[in-house]
């Protein structure tokens, strides 16, 4: 695969505050659906403004096809941008927004009227040219916003949150269709989300971010089975992340038992992180249990149940298709493949158990997320 | 069922919406339309209240003798051409203030709170004067021996000689409404949103195509309403044509003024009707073109 994009130790810092961006270094290949991924204040839009060429680097090198642009202007490079709130213009219609780059560049107006159309049904808009912007759907407007951003086949296209502010049946649809049309055109796509759902889903590649920083870049499956640290763990998904000793290769000792696993090439004695994913929890009678806890909550999820088990004061997530009751004793079981190991980090004690856990408060530390991304 | 679709949101009770509209209603009555009546009133009597058109006409057309440059004299019409004169000044003096503030509101509405408050405390103080006083100030700047003369041959400089030209009455009349031109068009573009502009750049536009394709549309209903608010009040502008045109150019302004203080309130009545009608039509012709345009996509 050829390389299109390479990020070379790029700085980025506002008004002499800590760094947005900490040494940055990404390397980006055509034809590659890639997404970065990270809380709010990461830097990720920071990145694909760089990118973009709405910003400039401190520090560090933006090489585009084997060529620095660190100061080229945006209308220079042959990269195009789907806004986070669309950026529509408002005094335009649908086929004049659509048409707007090609007008610039001073297209025969036949070749315009064609490529439109072509653009329009590719986003399924057909019939819509006369319309006013300001009377479309929030999807709606999104379709043209990528159309928009399309119609001069930019190499690379640039996507800040663009499903941000639709409503999730809606959002699930555009990204499937926003994953046809990579497919479609072979444009290198760079998505921006704080949606790890969305991030795993759709992606080829995934960058997982925080605190300006790049922690893990690999595929969707390799970030969910072998996160690096707590972070990455606790980010994507969700973990059961447990204090635990390499006694030697394959074999961790953890909750006052030693399992067999698949990690190895850890020092004797090292501890760990250890990181077991709610779904890949066994439930079996308590006799037959490796660990044996009680079952504290039962969350009816649709396809499952997610049930919380304190073990030993450890509380435990475990999604299970199996009804159990609230107070019930049960036993745990762990396959070695349930188990990964990552070397301690700096992150390490500030993701634990679930204690403290609830969905309440998972959904409205989110909705206050999405509002400090203004 | 459908009295509550119209009515608009946030409206609480109707009683109250009224009670609260009540003394605008009252002001607006007695202090506008009633004063109005009576401008249309006395442009259409004589000076026994018959009903008369006797005014209107003589607007059109009373005639004097001027003396041309040549010594000859011509006959012309002598408020048609006050009238166009006036027309002509405010025009040109609009036209400035649009081309000095469009780019002062640009700068106003991109730079950060600190810059925006200075700068509009700038353009405000001068409207804490009066304007008298403004006007006799530049009376001072201007004059052969005035204050930029003083300082041209300071330098050995070649003075120049404003004061009693129509230049001098634009700069003074520039002065005096860029303010009220400044204020809509920043006010729209503190409104635009920069996504856009940074849309357009992206989509391959450079300076100048952000500014004719994006900027320029988007802040036409700003414009509009700067050239309205400075094109009335400079065409029935007066006094600054008495003082910084050495009363050479006699304004529609300074007409009614004349009339008015000579006792003439009919005739006086009938060319701020006159006037009125006309600026009336020009602002209908401006609102439907903004309408039209911000509609857009039709």
């Amino acid at each position: 695969m050829k390389k299109i994009i390479e990020l070379k130790n790029i700085t980025k810092s506002f008004d002499g505050e800590q760094p947005v961006l900490d040494n940055i270094d990404l390397d980006i290949y055509s034809n590659e659906f890639l997404t970065l991924l990270g809380p709010s204040g990461c830097g990720k839009t920071t990145l694909l403004r760089l990118i973009g060429g709405f910003e400039t680097p401190d520090a560090g090198d933006i090489i585009f096809l084997g060529e620095r642009i660190n100061n080229v202007p945006p209308y220079k490079r042959n990269v195009n941008t789907v806004f986070q709130k669309y950026a529509l213009f408002p005094h335009l219609n649908v086929f004049d927004n659509v048409a707007f780059p090609l007008k610039e560049k001073k297209v025969p107006k036949e070749e315009i009227e064609e490529k439109v159309h072509e653009m329009l049904s590719l986003v399924a808009l057909k019939g819509f040219e006369k319309r006013s912007v300001t009377r479309l759907s929030g999807g709606q407007q999104q379709r043209v916003a990528i159309a928009r951003a399309l119609i001069s086949h930019p190499q690379v296209l640039l996507l800040d949150e663009p499903l941000g502010a639709l409503d999730l049946k809606l959002r699930k649809d555009m990204q499937v269709e926003l994953k046809k049309i990579q497919k479609q055109t072979g444009i290198t796509f760079i998505f921006v989300t704080h949606d790890q759902e969305e991030a795993l889903s759709m992606s080829d590649t995934v960058v997982v971010m925080s605190e300006g920083k790049i922690h893990q870049i690999g595929t969707p499956v390799d970030i969910y089975n072998e996160p690096v640290n707590a972070f990455v763990a606790d980010f994507i998904g969700e973990s059961n992340i447990l204090d635990g000793v390499m006694l030697e290769d394959y074999k961790v000792r953890f909750s006052g038992q030693t399992f067999h696993c698949l990690d190895k090439e850890f020092m004797k004695n090292e501890p760990v992180d250890v990181v077991v994913r709610p779904e890949d929890v066994d439930i079996v009678p308590v006799e037959k249990g490796q660990l044996t806890g009680v079952v504290t909550s039962v969350t009816f999820m649709g396809v499952h149940y997610e049930i919380i088990v304190d073990v030993n004061g450890f509380k435990w997530m475990i999604q299970t298709t199996d009804f159990v009751d609230v107070d019930e004793r049960i036993g745990i079981e762990l396959e070695p493949d349930a188990i990964h190991i990552m070397k301690k980090s700096e992150y390490s004690n500030l993701y634990g158990d679930y204690s403290s856990f609830s969905n309440e408060l998972d959904e409205l530390s989110e909705v206050e997320e999405e509002d400090e991304d203004e | 069922m459908t009295k509550q679709k119209t009515r608009k949101e946030g409206r609480v009770a109707k009683t109250s919406y009224y009670a609260t509209l009540g003394p605008y209603s009252l002001w607006a009555m007695f202090f506008i339309l009633v004063p109005l009546v009576f401008v249309a009133y006395y442009a259409f009597t004589d000076n026994n209240f018959n009903f008369t058109l006797e005014h209107i006409q003589r607007f059109f057309t009373a005639t004097s003798q001027v003396i041309q440059e040549d010594g000859s004299s011509k006959e012309v019409y002598t408020y048609l051409l006050i009238f166009w004169r006036s027309l002509k000044l405010a025009v040109i003096s609009t036209l400035i203030c649009l081309v000095l503030a469009y780019p002062l509101a640009y700068i106003m509405a991109r730079a950060d709170a600190k810059t925006q408050k200075m700068f509009m405390t700038i353009i405000m103080i001068p409207m804490w004067m009066n304007f008298l006083i403004r006007t006799y100030a530049w009376m001072t700047i201007l004059q052969d021996t005035g204050i930029l003369n003083n300082f041209l041959t300071f330098f050995h400089l070649p003075g120049v000689h404003i004061i009693g030209t129509e230049a001098a009455v634009v700069i003074g009349m520039v002065y005096d409404y860029l303010p009220y031109m400044v204020l809509p068009l920043y006010s729209i573009m503190a409104k635009m949103d920069v996504k856009l502009i940074e849309a357009a750049r992206d989509l391959g536009c450079n300076g100048i195509g952000v500014l004719r394709r994006v900027i320029w549309p988007l802040s036409l209903p700003g414009v509009i309403n700067g050239v309205t608010m400075v094109l009335i009040p400079s065409v029935s502008t007066f006094y600054i044509s008495q003082k910084l045109g050495d009363g050479k150019f006699f304004l529609i302004g300074d007409a009614i003024e004349s009339q008015y203080v000579a006792n003439n309130l009919h005739f006086a009545a009938a060319m701020a009707f006159i006037l009125m009608v006309v600026l009336l039509v020009c602002m209908g012709f401006m609102q439907f073109f903004t309408n039209r345009h911000v509609e857009g996509g039709k």
